[in-house]
């Protein structure tokens, strides 16, 4: 298990590496697939089936798609060149490494994971044991369609709103703004 | 098992970092919203991980919501930089600064 961690968490990190440092965008987005569908293995590792498989067809397939369709469209004007942006670049890395230190002191001093390595309050209802012995899909099912109502059709809402603004940007227009 | 939780929340917050920093360092626009992707990402996977070792269901709702909203933002923000494009204006964001002015 820790084996597959390390192997698609390092996936993951070059992927992330990547999508910043490739200099063109084609690339980046190459890297934001492999990312992704390490993230997906990870969430396997997670015991997150259902999301596991929204990554790969959500992410992987529909968005990337978007995002490859819109460069090949795009991409003559889209060029850039790195060599110009090095000192940004070194002050991004600098910042990134800070940052991720900070998180990862937090960590393993105990603030995110808790004394003696175990999270603060009672665990919930929702073991690994119990979620597969009602299946794992049917008991994120109950939860959207119960407690989790309201954000579940305000969501919906927001992919309608998003749907028709898409529409109305990418309309023809005489007078373009 | 428990002793991969921080390991989780260790690249969760290495992804977001580089994420951020692409977001800031970057100025082509469509690597600008892969790298907010990236940053939407990370907190799913920080969110899966808490789900998991609480024992509690909220953090794979709220991270099929995530996904939900990434890609309407990527619906809208594509069509954004089409428009863009197709004004004739180059896809530079430094070039594209005269709303901060």
């Amino acid at each position: 298990m820790s084996v597959v961690f390390g192997l698609a968490a390092v996936i993951a990190f070059l992927g992330a590496l990547g999508v910043v440092l490739s200099e063109r965008t084609i690339y980046s987005a190459m890297s934001l697939v492999l990312n992704m569908v390490a993230l997906a293995v990870l969430f396997l590792l997670l015991d997150a089936q259902f999301i596991a498989a929204v990554q790969i067809i959500v992410y992987a397939g529909a968005v990337m798609v978007l995002f490859v369709f819109i460069i090949a469209l795009l991409s003559p004007g889209a060029e850039e060149r790195l060599r110009s942006v090095e000192l940004r670049l070194l002050l991004g890395g600098v910042g990134a490494v800070a940052f991720t230190l900070l998180i990862g002191r937090l960590t393993l001093n105990g603030i995110t994971v808790g004394a003696h390595g175990r999270l603060h309050g009672a665990l919930g209802p929702f073991s690994p044991v119990a979620v597969n012995a009602h299946g794992q899909v049917q008991t994120l099912g109950d939860q959207l369609f119960t407690t989790y109502l309201l954000p579940f059709e305000v969501t919906s809402l927001l992919l309608l709103v998003a749907a028709v603004g898409a529409v109305y940007l990418s309309r023809r227009r005489r007078q373009l703004v | 098992m428990s002793g991969l939780f921080p390991g989780f929340l260790i690249l969760s917050a290495a992804m977001f970092a580089i994420g951020a920093a692409g977001v800031l360092v970057r100025r082509n626009p469509l690597v600008v919203f892969m790298c907010i992707e990236l940053m939407l990402n990370s907190a799913n996977l920080a969110l899966v991980t808490y789900a998991r070792y609480t024992h509690t269901m909220a953090g794979q709702v709220f991270a099929l919501i995530v996904i939900a909203v990434a890609a309407s933002e990527v619906v809208v923000g594509l069509a954004l930089i089409t428009g863009v494009y197709r004004s004739g204006r180059r896809l530079d964001l430094d070039e594209l600064s005269e709303m901060s002015e």
